[in-house]
């Protein structure tokens, strides 16, 4: 249902402070109130919100601009691809449950049946865009909840499987870029700082993931006893907080070590136009580099843009949709730096 | 330009770890490799307390959580202790002694203030409704106005049928 040779909306490197916040997610969980949660609802139930959520997405229209797959075509292939585009969580991979999977065509809004909840649908836009991203999850939630009853209280909100997501059911999260943090080693001191104003900092693909070309996942631990709006503000403002302090190391590397700053990046260009053999993490972080020197204007030739295609490009379910074959992961490696190659090449 | 690696001494240190042990504690500074080697990522050594709370949940399983069961889909409170995930709807009012306690480490409040259901909202605005009807005709009757008393507590009487309903 996706061209696997292009990349989500969300990855077109435009939007606010896009130098530093590659994008923003909201995620909404939800559950229908007469149905059993995932470790309860027998594959009888599991069909039935499958069935029911699809429908209303058909109703709504949803499905006009965006494809359905249901759990016989989310194969195991399937799932890394999605996952690899941050459409997906490591958890609805292997939930075991007959799922259900929603994604528009730009990539930009997406909806998991049988997660751990019945619904996890989220929203991705790019740059820092707290309001926008809310405002198209709250639309398509809204409408569900037109024709689903929703398990809901008053004094808890939301009921979700997990009470470390119940109320809000909002998680709002930004994916940001901050290897002048990394590189000053300020980076401790400045994610410290979002973890006490009650923030989250984790890897590129989540809980769990490991910290990979010095990106990092930051959202909103608390998900009751606070508003929506409150959320989304401050996970934005302490985001502004971050970009500043990142902004500053940057500047700091410019003044002060302009000359090896800039052996980094283009010794990493160099090597993405010139190997033979690339892995994906070394893909990854020399791409990261050259994210940064495009960032810093050090690098002219290149937009944000193709950086983020190839960063979800070169991982290894992504280029085996987009060659359309399977590969061994030495061929891999060779097809990949062809691929990068290729892209970079110098105008 | 940056401090080496105090395990390897090759690389470059982009990490500041705190090492405890018998002696006390102390910050060393390492490499992204040694570091995957040890185990350490960013993202485990920041903010584990909600991971804790949970792990935490799951060695403490008491005798007397088999006897709360849930009405709605048959799972005890232990087995939720273990599993960490609740069965169904159901469950939060089963267990809300025992889980009350929980999500209040967890979420630091136990009321919901943000967006309310449909449901909850339409139950709002029918009460909103009712408030401004009672206040209209309590003016309208201390106004003498008696024609518009009447129009008002026929008006009422159908809000109050349909915030029943």
């Amino acid at each position: 249902m996706l061209a696997a040779d292009r990349v989500g909306r969300w990855l077109d490197g435009s939007g606010p402070e896009i130098g530093v916040v590659v994008s923003t997610r909201v995620r909404l969980a939800r559950n229908l109130d007469d149905v059993p949660f995932g470790i309860k609802a027998r594959p009888a139930d599991q069909a039935r919100v499958v069935g029911a959520v699809r429908w209303v997405l058909q109703e709504a229209g949803y499905l006009d601009s965006g494809g359905f797959v249901d759990d016989e075509q989310l194969t195991e292939e399937r799932g890394g691809f999605l996952l690899e585009r941050h459409l997906v969580s490591p958890d609805f991979v292997k939930s075991g449950l007959k799922r259900g999977l929603y994604v528009s065509r730009d990539e930009t809004l997406s909806l998991m049946v049988n997660e751990e909840d019945h619904i996890r649908l989220q929203a991705l836009d790019s740059g820092l865009n707290m309001p926008a991203a809310y405002e198209a999850a709250a639309k398509l939630d809204e409408r569900l909840e037109d024709d689903l009853g929703y398990a809901y209280l008053p004094e808890y909100g939301y009921l979700t499987a997990c009470p470390t997501n119940l109320g809000t059911g909002m998680r709002a999260s930004v994916l940001v870029h901050l290897p002048g943090l990394v590189l000053t080693r300020e980076i401790e001191k400045v994610l410290r700082g979002a973890v006490s104003v009650g923030l989250v900092v984790r890897g590129l693909y989540g809980e769990g993931s490991e910290t990979r070309g010095n990106f990092f996942q930051v959202s909103n631990q608390r998900t009751l006893g606070l508003s929506e709006t409150e959320i989304l503000e401050t996970v934005t403002n302490t985001t502004r907080q971050i970009v500043e302090h990142e902004h500053k190391a940057r500047e700091y590397l410019v003044e002060h070590l302009r000359v090896e700053v800039e052996d980094k990046v283009f010794r990493s260009l160099a090597l993405l136009r010139s190997a033979r053999i690339l892995s994906s993490g070394e893909a990854i972080n020399l791409l990261a580099n050259v994210r940064l020197g495009v960032a810093l204007g050090v690098i002219n030739e290149l937009k944000t843009e193709v950086v983020n295609r190839l960063l979800v490009l070169v991982r290894p379910e992504n280029l085996q949709a987009m060659l359309g074959e399977r590969l061994k992961p030495e061929e891999r490696d060779e097809r990949r730096a062809a691929l990068v190659r290729d892209t970079l090449v110098q105008p | 330009m940056a401090r080496k690696c105090d395990i390897c001494g090759e690389r470059d240190a982009t990490l500041r770890v705190r090492q405890v042990d018998k002696a006390g504690a102390a910050d060393i500074e390492i490499c992204a490799e040694c570091a995957k080697v040890r185990g350490f990522t960013e993202a485990r050594k920041i903010s584990t307390s909600v991971a804790e709370i949970m792990a935490g949940m799951k060695r403490d399983v008491a005798e007397g959580d088999e006897a709360i069961v849930c009405p709605g889909c048959g799972m005890t409170f232990a087995e939720f202790k273990r599993k960490g995930r609740l069965g169904c709807a159901r469950c939060y009012p089963a267990f809300d002694d025992k889980l009350r306690p929980l999500i209040r480490r967890i979420q630091g409040a136990v009321q919901h203030v943000g967006r309310a259901a449909k449901a909850g909202r339409r139950r709002a605005r029918d009460q909103m409704a009712l408030v401004r009807l009672r206040a209209e005709l309590e003016a309208a009757i201390a106004a003498e106005d008696y024609e518009q008393a009447a129009r008002l507590r026929d008006e009422l009487g159908k809000a109050e049928k349909n915030a029943r309903r």
